[in-house]
């Protein structure tokens, strides 16, 4: 691949594309490499979702001007194209619909954080049926354990 | 003809479009994503005379090859990212040479290789066969996975029978359309059977650009050229600018003159100015790619009729800018009106002629900004001046960089010029920098 040819921003590995807590209204779409959406809680980092070339990403910002989330993080050399607020607004003002392709890939994550809550709900009460599974199995233990005892 | 109410594309409406250059495919791209939303389906058919694989004049559409930082960004939007293979130079920067010096200009805004440059056919004569991809065959390709259909045929006749046009070529019929869509740029010969209809349709006036490509090598190119757009403002006779663009191995020169000549081109490469940026020794070959295409310089009058529509060129464009920027916003505009209004003449004159009227008004302010940067140049002290406040922004101001973000938006296309010249006339910068002038050494 020819690198005359390609646009946007080059990040190398790990480098910090988006830093979670930041006030920046900027959008990306990466042209090239991949990207890490990491949340980082009580010095445990985890993986929000993983992104590729096309993907759009800081798109949250763009409408609600807040902090960002969340922090972005380039996976080997990465081109992201930066999309400038300001250009954009004008842009959803004058046709709304360029605004369609953020809207689809917001409303995709939500049905990716949905199926992913409801299979973390799931996974929460098999683990809460276990344990009460446990729990009784363990008052029979005791149960028996008590009339064995008084038997003798 | 008669202004008709309540014309709808229904379900399986037929919609041609004469030309396969920008704006038919952005239209026929954008018409089947909106229909696929609206739960309808549409028979798209492009019909375009040219291949685009093609090397030289005869599979090109002949143009300088900038897409914008507008266009870049709002394709990205869309889900069209340019990809390395069309993409021939990610550009950064401007650099303007004029008799006082040089100057780089780079956007205070993104820092980033926001600009591309491509090829619009199968690349220069003379080029590695299949090395390049075109981008209009790369549109194309868009289109059909969207599910359009591209015929390489030429429209030579056009009639409206019953209330529907209806196409042929070579005196066959090939389809009557409940849309039929003119996105054949500026080309008299088919403007003429818009025009011989009645509808009120006259093609946009147009002048003569002169352009080549040379072949200098891409390590010599990437070296001396960089990622930068060349802007050569050198009081040449008879030459308003001339810009050079880096693709690959070859830069493409082209040149606004007074009239259309290859001579401006190799009197060009002998200027003292752009000598210095060509290899040792360097001499124009006898023969290199070259073209005179024709450039908008007017609007269209009354681009559209019952079930009939223009856009691109063929309708409005930006000033001396953008002309395939301006293509993606009237067939956007034109696909929204058939699809959400209608496709009666009042339905485009309501909803997609106020869009090309806000391209028209704006070239109006464009024409004074570049009267302006004509008046800079030609005067000495001014552009001595001016040249000096853009050094001195570039090399000191990384915030406040008023001039060179006019100069940047100007030639870039990247704002409309409204909105270029409404900071044109901001005084607080202005004075500052005239202060801060006289403070220069
Ligand atoms: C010298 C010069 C430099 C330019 N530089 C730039 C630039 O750097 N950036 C930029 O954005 N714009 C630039 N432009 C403007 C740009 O080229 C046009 O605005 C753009 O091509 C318009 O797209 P279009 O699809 O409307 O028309 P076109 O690109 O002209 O496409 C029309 C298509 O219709 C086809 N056609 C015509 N008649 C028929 C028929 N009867 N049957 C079948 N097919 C038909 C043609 O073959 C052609 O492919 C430049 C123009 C010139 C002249």
């Amino acid at each position: 691949m020819s690198e005359d040819g390609l646009l946007g921003r080059l990040y190398k590995n790990g480098e910090i594309i988006v830093e979670e807590g930041t006030r920046s209204r900027t959008m990306y779409v990466i042209q090239s490499g991949k990207v890490n959406v990491v949340k980082n809680e009580g010095g445990m980092e985890t993986i929000l979702a993983s992104l590729g070339e096309g993907d759009i990403f800081g798109e949250m910002s763009l409408f609600d001007a807040s902090p960002r989330s969340a922090t972005v993080k380039a996976i080997g050399e990465t081109r992201v194209l930066v999309i400038e607020h300001e250009g954009l607004l004008k842009k959803i003002k004058m046709d709304p619909t360029l605004a369609f392709r953020i809207i689809k890939q917001m409303s995709q994550r939500i049905r990716d954080l949905n199926s992913r809550l409801s299979a973390a709900q799931r996974t929460i009460n098999q683990a809460n049926n276990i344990l009460q599974q446990l729990n009784k199995n363990k008052d029979i233990s005791i149960e028996d354990l008590d009339t064995n005892l008084h038997s003798e | 003809m008669v202004a008709a109410k309540g014309l709808i594309l229904k379900d399986g409406a037929r919609v041609a479009i004469i030309g396969g250059g920008p704006a038919g495919s952005f239209f026929s791209i954008f018409a089947s994503r909106l229909a696929q939303d609206l739960g309808k389906s549409l028979d798209v058919t492009i019909y375009e005379r040219k291949t685009f694989d093609k090397q030289g004049a005869a599979g090109c559409n002949m143009c300088a090859g900038v897409i914008s930082e507008s266009l870049v960004q709002s394709l990205a939007l869309e889900g069209i990212n340019l990809p390395s293979s069309v993409v021939q130079s990610g550009i950064d920067s401007y650099y303007f040479h004029t008799l006082n010096g040089s100057i780089q200009i780079k956007s205070s805004r993104l820092q980033q290789r926001g600009i591309a440059t491509i090829f619009r056919g199968g690349g220069p004569l003379g080029s590695h066969k299949n090395a390049i991809q075109s981008f209009d065959e790369f549109l194309l390709q868009k289109s059909v996975e969207d599910g359009v259909t591209v015929k390489h045929i030429m429209v030579d006749d056009i009639n409206l029978e019953g209330d529907k046009p209806m196409l042929y070529s070579g005196g066959k019929i090939l389809q009557d359309c409940d849309l039929l869509v003119g996105a054949f740029g500026i080309k008299a010969n088919t403007a003429k059977n818009f025009e011989k209809l009645g509808i009120g349709y006259k093609i946009p006036s147009t002048i003569k650009a002169t352009q080549s490509e040379i072949e200098l090598g891409s390590d010599w190119i990437t070296k001396r050229f960089g990622h930068s757009i060349h802007i050569f403002l050198l009081r040449i006779p008879g030459v308003k600018f001339v810009s050079v663009i880096p693709k690959g191995n070859f830069i493409t020169i082209s040149l606004l003159a007074k009239e259309p000549n290859i001579n401006y081109i190799k009197d060009f490469l002998g200027h003292p100015v752009m000598k210095k940026m060509l290899p040792p020794g360097f001499k124009a070959p006898e023969k290199f790619c070259h073209c005179f295409p024709r450039i908008n310089i007017s609007a269209a009058k009354k681009p559209f009729a019952n079930r009939l529509v223009f856009i691109g060129d063929a309708s409005s464009a930006r000033l001396y800018k953008d002309g395939i920027g301006s293509a993606y916003i009237t067939s956007k505009a034109a696909v929204h009106t058939a699809l959400l209004q209608g496709v009666g003449e009042e339905d485009f004159k309501k909803h997609y002629l106020p869009v090309c009227k806000t391209l028209n008004r704006d070239n109006i302010f464009g024409q004074f900004l570049f009267f302006l940067n004509d008046l800079i140049s030609c005067v000495s002290p001014l552009s001595k001046s001016h040249f000096k406040m853009i050094q001195w922004e570039q090399n000191c101001l990384q915030k406040d960089s008023h001039y060179s973000d006019i100069l940047w938006d100007m030639f870039t296309g990247s704002r409309f010029y409204k909105d270029v010249f409404l900071r044109t006339l901001n005084p607080w910068p202005i004075i500052h920098h005239w202060v801060q002038l006289l403070h220069l050494p």
